[in-house]
């Protein structure tokens, strides 16, 4: 590849807040035409930088060089008039303005004094026609009305209207269902092949930034660690930088105090499963893991009394459980955290709090009133030992990011006394620092002697967590693998 | 500054609040009937038999489910209660015997909505319809008169201290207990629950059918409470009795589904858009308007607060109500 021509770069930039030092010695460069992806942990700096980039803060000390100038910026609106555009994490939408409005939010067109409605739509069809990243936008449409999705094209494009030379993305798909994303990156791409526009790319979603970047920076505690060009990329070494530990020290210690048998399924016979039978023992992780749709998510509801079956026993503490119910099974102390937290796990309209106490409400308040003051202790002091990040233990669930929303539906069953956590593919779309945490709180029940069932969706997580493994085909389990037989080859050809 | 902040953080999700304070003070200006003591215990009683009723369909909206049939239910009741009074039956049995027939109404419903699965509009408006056509077979369309016991009326129409209806005591008390249980209880907390993810509570063991058919027998309940209310206030038994009730309260819910927790049904809500569509509507009879402008009103306070709440909805992409 011919030398290309460098449009931005930074030497020893640093910015802090207080005693954070959010921003440490950066040195980073883009070139013309890179999509350059910026990974780290929550808190590693990301959005700073780029706020840096913008004129959104004044650095502390540093230089940024662009177009080989060195600049200042006085304002984002100058950093922004000279060609620097951020899309942020939290768009900055004005909800009942339409998306012509809100791309020309700050530059309206005027006659006389009056709003030139029409022109600001003709203005925004030019801008869609000469960036034709989603043309089915209807730019009359309030953003009221918006799927995520669009409301996110809608804040790229007053981003392009001003026509800059580098388009900074701040996690654009966090909050946006999975098919959106996707054409959301496919739009991103032809962008940057048609338009020739550089970009800054940040995500957490790792597999985004192998798609569309040319290269990666990490960043950690404010460093820049390192970079990486395409034809380099792999998962494990970025999250080896990102987290400054080697991926198999990513996973805590597995078990090595594991004790008699707890809880088992014997020979479960239902529309989905035959003559299935797994036990899980004290202080172990035991892990199911097959190809989707493979039994792994029945076989638990059905242990967890949500779904009927036909044959077959389940046995708590040598006790046999005659009806099955979920009643039944959190009286015991076995819990489930179902795979899809927004259908089956979170309350939308409740609170922090509420989502927290809602599963053990009768051993928390056996009086008839509940207290708000004391649900809030309760929570709290959960939500602390979750590591949870909120502002407010009455804020909505909602305003959660989704690796907290997942640490609240597990603080909902650690409330009280568990037995046997059953968690179906709970690190799914989380960030890193969540799983870690997630992890980190599994193996602490092992160490109180409890047992977990874990269904993975990712081959690397039940290599990583589990003590003993059931590989699962058709309704069927297809072997059972101990601890030294657990590696990538004896699970595949177990479940193909 | 700060002041400021406070008070407009006091009066957040209190709108209606204001409205019903500013509604009194315009009606008190314009008519000066509007605050006699006459109208206002008028007004009051008025309100015990919607607001009871309100609390009822409060506690089934907030599960997600509807109910259209309440007001045939209480016509239905009612002479249930003045036939059997005229036949000689005590009063206070037939009272009793109204309250569980509300509470039978609402396991008709709740089998056919929650067992059935029947949608609760398409279900409630059946056993709406059916139950007026057995109003008019058993009266034949008149209005019932039959023989009663003076003290019948002490319900409906008697007061203490001399302003104090005595309905309206019945309306507070079953307003606090309904608010505390909706919440302060973990009953109430479970509704809710099933209101804002049905699945989610199947999840945390909360047995999502058997809160909401208890719903519609609370419900039920209530209904009963309210006919034993109108029936001794009014002591004839109209074709249509029930009839002018059916819309204020379910006005009332929607109106109140803006306030306190928008977006969600809620008793608090109910209580103070039952209270506000109250005065209105006599506000507006005091002012000579005629009767049918009450509808008319009605029907634009739905549409906006319907509209009001799925905006709201959608911007926080939360659980629609409808
Ligand atoms: N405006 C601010 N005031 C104080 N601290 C801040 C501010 N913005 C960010 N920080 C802190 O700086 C660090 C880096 O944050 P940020 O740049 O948002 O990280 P990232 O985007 O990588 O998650 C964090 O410790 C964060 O708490
Ligand atoms: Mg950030």
């Amino acid at each position: 590849m011919a030398t290309k021509e460098i449009i931005m770069s930074t030497t020893k930039l640093n910015k802090s807040f207080g005693v954070t030092h959010a921003v440490i010695n950066l040195d980073i460069t883009i070139e013309k035409g890179d999509i350059m992806g910026l990974v780290g942990e929550n808190g590693a700096g990301k959005s700073t930088l780029i706020k840096i980039l913008g004129g959104e803060y004044y650095l502390d000390s540093g230089q940024i060089t662009y177009q080989n100038k060195i600049i200042s910026w006085n304002s984002s609106a100058e950093a922004l008039k000279k060609g620097i555009a951020i899309v942020h994490q939290h768009p900055l939408l004005v909800f009942s303005l339409n998306a012509a409005e809100n791309i020309f939010l700050g530059k309206e067109f005027t006659q006389g004094i009056f709003l030139d409605e029409k022109k600001s739509i003709e203005e925004s069809k030019k801008l869609v026609k000469q960036y034709p990243i989603y043309p089915e936008l209807d730019l009359e449409k309030p953003v009221i009305e918006m799927s995520a999705g669009e409301k996110e094209v809608v804040e790229i494009l007053k981003a392009l209207s001003y026509n800059p030379k580098i388009l900074i993305l701040d996690e654009p798909t966090a909050s946006l269902p999975k098919d959106e994303a996707e054409s959301l990156l496919k739009l991103l791409v032809d962008l940057n092949r048609k338009k020739e526009m550089t970009m800054i790319y940040i995500s957490h979603k790792l597999e985004e930034t192998f798609e569309i970047c040319n290269k990666i920076t990490v960043m950690r505690n404010g460093e820049n660690i390192g970079m990486l060009t395409n034809e380099h990329f792999d998962k494990n070494k970025l999250v080896k930088m990102m987290i400054n530990q080697d991926i198999s020290e990513f996973y805590p210690e597995k078990s090595s105090q594991i004790g008699k048998v707890l809880l088992e399924a014997n020979h479960i016979n239902s529309k989905v499963l035959k003559d299935v039978s797994i036990h899980v023992h004290e202080g172990e992780i035991v892990g199911l893991y097959g190809l989707i749709g493979a039994g792994m998510t029945e076989l638990v509801e059905s242990i967890y009394g949500l779904q009927p079956f036909q044959s077959g026993e389940i046995i708590f503490n040598q006790k046999k459980i005659l009806h099955p119910h979920v009643d039944m099974m959190v009286h015991h102390g076995i819990y489930l955290i179902p795979a899809d937290r927004h259908q089956y796990g979170l309350f939308p309209s409740f609170s922090v709090s509420e989502n927290i106490t809602i599963a053990h409400l009768f051993s928390l308040f056996p009086e008839f009133l509940l207290t708000r003051y004391k649900e809030n202790q309760v929570a709290t002091k959960e939500a602390e030992q979750m590591n949870l990040k909120y502002a407010d233990i009455n804020q909505s669930i909602k305003e959660l990011s989704g690796g907290n929303q997942q640490k609240v539906i597990v603080a909902r069953w650690l409330l009280k006394e568990c037995n046997v956590l059953i968690v179906d593919d709970p690190t799914v779309g989380i960030d890193i620092g969540a799983k870690r945490d997630i992890y980190r709180i599994l193996r602490e029940l092992n160490s109180h002697h409890k047992g977990i069932i874990f269904i993975s969706s990712e081959i690397n997580e039940i290599i990583g967590m589990a003590d003993r493994i059931y590989t699962m085909r058709r309704g069927i389990i297809t072997a059972e693998l101990p601890k030294d037989e657990i590696n990538q080859e004896n699970i595949l050809k177990n479940i193909l | 500054m700060a002041n400021n902040n406070g008070i407009l953080k006091i009066l957040k999700n209190r709108e209606l609040l204001v409205m019903a304070f500013l509604l009194i003070i315009f009606f008190s200006i314009t008519s000066n009937r509007f605050l006699s003591p006459s109208n206002i215990s008028n007004v009051l009683m008025n309100i015990s038999v919607s607001g009871i009723l309100a609390l009822g369909l409060a506690l089934v909206m907030i599960n997600g489910d509807f109910d259209l049939s309440f007001g045939s239910a209480l016509g239905l009741l009612n002479l249930f209660i003045l036939m059997f009074v005229d036949k000689g039956w005590n009063v206070w049995v037939m009272f009793a015997l109204a309250i569980v027939g509300g509470i039978l109404w609402g396991m008709l419903n709740a089998i056919l909505v929650v067992q059935i699965k029947i949608h609760a509009f398409v279900a409630t408006i059946a056993t709406w319809t059916m139950c007026r056509g057995f109003i008019y077979w058993i009266n034949g369309g008149k209005t019932f008169y039959g023989k009663y016991p003076d003290f019948m009326t002490i319900i409906g129409r008697g007061t203490v201290f001399g302003y104090i209806p005595i309905s309206s005591i019945i309306f507070i008390g079953a307003a606090i207990i309904v608010f505390l249980l909706a919440n302060r209880s973990k009953f109430g907390r479970y509704i809710y629950a099933v209101g804002s993810n049905a699945d989610a509570a199947e999840y945390v063991g909360i047995n999502s059918k058997r809160i909401r058919f208890t719903s519609y027998l609370l419900q039920g309940l209530l209904i009963g409470l309210s006919t034993v209310i109108l029936s001794s206030k009014l002591t004839s038994g109209p074709a249509t009795a029930g009839d002018g009730f059916q819309m204020t309260v379910i006005a009332s819910a929607f109106l109140g589904a803006t306030v306190f927790k928008p977006g969600l049904v809620n008793i608090g809500g109910s209580i103070l858009g039952i209270l506000l569509l109250s005065i209105i509507e006599n506000g507006l009879i005091m002012l000579g308007v005629p009767f049918y402008f009450k509808y008319i009103v009605q029907g634009l306070i739905i549409i906006g607060a319907v509209s009001f709440i799925s905006l709201k909805n959608k911007r926080s992409e939360g659980p629609a109500i409808l």
